[in-house]
C-alpha cells in the first residue's frame, strides 16, 4: 500500500492495521520512520518544504514496493510519504514490512527506503532560522547505496 | 499519444529558474532527451549546464538517450531528495 499525503500520519495505527492484515502469516514486522532534522551543519533548520510530482510519486513508490514484494519473501509492504510544509521533528516518511522472518523484512525495508530516496520525485527546500532558503542536493552516498541493490 | 507538441513540467529549483511550472513545447517529430535538453538550455540559459538535469517521460524516469515523442509529458528536475 502506498500513501502520499500532506497531513501527518499515525505510525502506531498503521502498524496496528498492518499487524491485523498479516496476522498469522507475519512473524516479523520491521518499520522505518524518517523525520525532519537539522540539515545544515552551522545553522538551525526552521522548516522544510517538500515539493512533489503528483501521480509519478505514487507510481514510482508502488513500483519500488512491488519490486520488494517479488524480490523478498514478504507478506506486505507499506510506504507513506508526506509533502508540503514540514517543521523540525515532523514525520516525513514511513516504511513498514511484514514477513514470516525478520531477515527478509529488514532487507525489504532497507531497499524500499534506499530506492525511494533516489527515485521518488520529491524535492526538499530548507529554510534556516535566519531566513535563508536553499534546495537540498542529493547525496552521492544515497545514489551509491541504491546502486548497490542493483548488483547481482 | 500523438500531437505536435510536448507538455513540459518543471519542478523545484528548475521551476524557480524558468519561472514557469508548465508549458506546451512545439515538437514535430521524435528527439533524444539529450538533444531536447540542449534546446531547453538555449531557451533558458540560466539552467546551464542542463546535462545535470533529470528527465521523466510520461511519469517514468528516462536516460538522456531515450526518445521523446510529440504528445509526451516531459518533466525536468534536479536529482530527487525525498525520504
Amino acid at each position: 500500500m502506498v500513501i502520499v499525503q500532506q497531513h501527518d500520519f499515525d505510525s502506531a495505527a498503521l502498524v496496528a492495521q498492518l499487524r491485523e492484515r498479516t496476522a498469522g502469516k507475519a512473524g516479523a514486522l520491521v518499520t522505518f520512520t524518517g523525520y525532519v532534522r537539522d540539515y545544515a551543519p552551522d545553522q538551525a533548520t526552521q522548516s522544510l518544504f517538500l515539493e512533489h510530482y503528483p501521480g509519478m510519486c505514487e507510481r514510482e513508490i508502488t513500483e519500488i514496493c512491488d519490486t520488494a514484494l517479488s524480490r523478498w519473501d514478504v507478506a506486505e509492504v507499506l510506504a507513506v510519504h508526506r509533502y508540503g510544509e514540514l517543521h523540525l521533528k515532523d514525520q516525513i516518511v514511513f516504511v513498514a514490512v511484514a514477513s514470516a522472518h525478520r531477515g527478509q523484512a529488514f532487507l525489504a525495508c532497507e531497499y524500499v527506503i534506499d530506492a525511494l530516496k533516489t527515485r521518488a520525485p520529491f524535492w526538499k527546500r530548507e529554510t534556516l532560522a535566519g531566513g535563508d532558503r536553499f534546495w537540498v542536493q542529493q547525496r552521492e552516498a544515497d545514489a551509491e547505496k541504491t546502486e548497490q541493490w542493483n548488483q547481482p | 499519444m500523438s500531437g505536435t507538441a510536448i507538455n513540459v513540467l518543471y519542478f523545484a529549483q528548475v521551476a524557480e529558474l524558468t519561472q514557469v511550472r508548465q508549458e506546451s513545447w512545439p515538437l514535430q517529430g521524435p528527439i533524444s532527451g539529450a538533444d531536447w535538453l540542449a534546446q531547453l538550455e538555449q531557451r533558458y540559459p540560466q539552467l546551464a549546464p542542463t546535462r545535470r538535469l533529470k528527465l521523466a517521460v510520461n511519469q517514468f524516469h528516462v536516460r538522456p538517450d531515450s526518445v521523446i515523442q510529440p504528445g509526451d509529458e516531459v518533466a525536468v528536475f534536479e536529482p530527487v531528495t525525498g525520504g
